[in-house]
């Protein structure tokens, strides 16, 4: 009775995360309102403000509605997208499920990044659907490669909060307490932004704020991306940002979920 | 004979002033169910975990298939399964998908994955629900296949934390029938449970812990005897007769009366022999008898008489 020879180092590590990754994508499956949710939060938002608030704002700031709105939309849908691997993870967390992977021969932060690959992969499929609905409303981006890289920023921010999102579950672990903490981040950096309106009149250190924050400067470059516009700073912003956040929220993660 | 494959050395473990684990020390030979026993608190989970590298221990030493789970906790847990109180199995997933998980994480090649995962379907009879989900499982069925999810990889060693807590009796059933196969097949099986009966019939060796320290050892059978003390309950017809009954059975033994049940309750220190020395006397004096029975101690009584002296 031997123990399988197990590859080691990296390439096992590798394995386990598409392991978890898979795992969380089958559960994912079964379950498409994890999926629905952050579409129907897209286009709850990319209807709301272009049919109640669009004609207002168009008009005051003097800009093309539709392709103002709907970068930001595809952010949103990311972020909550995002939220998701809080929940799920704490869920798991919280019921003890993780006590039997730490007593495997595998890589301890596979559950982690298995669950935020997963919910990436699940993230880009919703971010497209929104950009579908966001195209019937005549969003278009000017070209495909244009797209591509506006997709890769937005998805990749979502990566980014996933982490962020997998530190808070850690350290609470309730799915309760997760979702209620996320409020806290969510509504500042969702409504002190540009992804609905133009920061032109908000007070200088509100503006501040709005214009430099992760979710804005990603709008911003989809934006500047759709429309074939000079990006300025605003990708090597977000790529920033994006490594930024990834930098900060991986280990800390990870130590987290360790202590646990 | 080889090696043990469990081996426990002084193990100590306290969280904060309250010690968990207070010196303990065992060893399980392959093919062998050791029965950890002891009251809420005893500190058997906390020893399962300090085995399976949950935990670290704060003293003492311990091996699994030579591997020390201090310093290399990665190789222990290749030669390890662990199936605890809460059921890991995931939901959303049906048993096939579950085992595959496992077998993954085992990294078992894909040449032996689906093999293996078909195997223990068959042997531990999962097929009935093996492509449903979990999530229209009853609890004995979920518990059975997080038991045999902890078999996927064939680990020398399996850890079992109370598996059958919480269980109807005839899933409970199902699983000893299960927990016995696995150590027919070889493996070093520790067991930990509240269930004196179950220890009784599953164990080939019990390790009774109390506060974290091992109050008592042995098979079933040696801890019974070692008690000693067969029990012999008579009833008397006439109620009135109990206290002269109690007289006869002798100065200086253990006697208990019950008036309501007519019931005189008789410890045998010098066994079989001694009963029936009371018996006659009982006949010789003239008190009508209507039953009595010599009862065998059971675990229970060893058990009670193990953890209770100490409070």
């Amino acid at each position: 009775m031997t123990a399988a020879e197990l590859p080691s180092g990296a390439k096992g590590a590798l394995l386990d995360v598409w392991t978890m990754a898979r795992r969380d994508l089958i559960r994912t499956m079964r379950q498409p309102e994890y999926l629905s949710f952050s579409v129907v939060m897209g286009v709850f938002f990319l209807v709301l403000f272009e049919l109640v608030f669009g004609g207002v704002i168009a008009a005051g700031a003097g800009i093309d509605y539709d392709q103002y709105l709907v970068p930001g939309v595809l952010v949103i849908t990311a972020i909550t997208g995002a939220l998701q691997t809080g929940n799920t993870l704490a869920v798991d967390l919280e019921h003890g499920a993780d006590k039997r992977f730490r007593s495997l021969p595998m890589s301890r932060m596979a559950v982690l990044a298995g669950r935020t690959v997963a919910d990436t992969i699940r993230n880009a499929v919703a971010v497209g659907l929104v950009a579908a609905v966001g195209y019937l409303f005549g969003f278009r981006f000017v070209s495909v490669g244009a797209a591509v890289a506006a997709l890769v920023l937005t998805v990749g921010l979502g990566y980014a909060f996933s982490w962020v999102n997998a530190a808070i579950a850690a350290k609470v672990r309730s799915a309760e307490l997760v979702g209620m903490l996320s409020m806290f981040w969510l509504f500042p950096l969702m409504f002190g932004s540009n992804l609905f309106t133009p920061t032109v009149a908000m007070p200088a250190w509100v503006k501040a704020f709005a214009d430099n924050q992760p979710i804005s400067v990603v709008a911003t470059a989809v934006r500047a991306l759709s429309n074939g516009a000079d990006p300025g700073l605003s990708i090597a912003g977000s790529v920033g940002w994006i490594a930024a956040l990834l930098a900060v929220f991986i280990p800390l993660s990870v130590r987290l979920y360790r202590r646990g | 004979m080889s090696a043990p494959v469990i081996v426990v050395e002084g193990l100590r473990k306290a969280y904060g002033d309250v010690v968990a684990v207070a010196g303990l020390d065992f060893t399980v030979d392959a093919g062998v169910v050791l029965g950890l026993l002891g009251p809420n608190g005893a500190g058997k989970t906390t020893t399962i975990e300090i085995l399976t590298t949950l935990r670290r221990a704060d003293a003492g030493r311990a091996t699994i298939a030579g591997f020390d789970v201090a310093t290399e906790p990665e190789r222990v847990r290749r030669v390890i399964g662990l199936a605890g109180q809460a059921a890991a199995v995931d939901d959303r997933l049906t048993a096939r998908e579950n085992l595959d998980l496992f077998a993954r994480l085992y990294k078992l090649p894909a040449s032996v994955r689906r093999a293996r995962v078909d195997e223990l379907i068959e042997r531990f009879d999962l097929g009935g629900f093996a492509d449903r989900l979990v999530a229209t499982y009853s609890g004995g069925q979920r518990r059975r296949l997080d038991v045999v999810a902890a078999l996927i990889a064939r680990p020398p060693a399996i850890f079992l934390d109370e598996p059958t807590t919480g269980l109807d009796p005839r899933s409970r059933l199902g699983l000893w029938e299960e927990i016995r196969r696995m150590a027919a097949d070889g493996a070093a099986v520790v067991l930990t449970t509240q269930y004196l009966e179950e220890a009784d019939r599953l164990a080939d060796h019990i390790v009774i812990i109390d506060r974290g320290e091992v109050v008592a050892r042995g098979t079933a059978e040696d801890l019974k005897k070692d008690l000693g003390r067969d029990v012999l309950v008579i009833h008397v017809t006439d109620a009135d007769d109990l206290p002269r009954a109690a007289e006869l059975a002798g100065d200086g033994v253990d006697v208990g009366t019950d008036v309501g049940h007519r019931m005189l309750t008789v410890q045998l220190a010098g066994g079989p022999p001694q009963g029936l020395d009371i018996l006659k006397r009982l006949a010789d004096a003239g008190i009508p008898v209507d039953d009595f029975q010599l009862r065998r101690p059971t675990l229970d009584d060893v058990f009670l008489t193990h953890t209770e002296a100490r409070r």
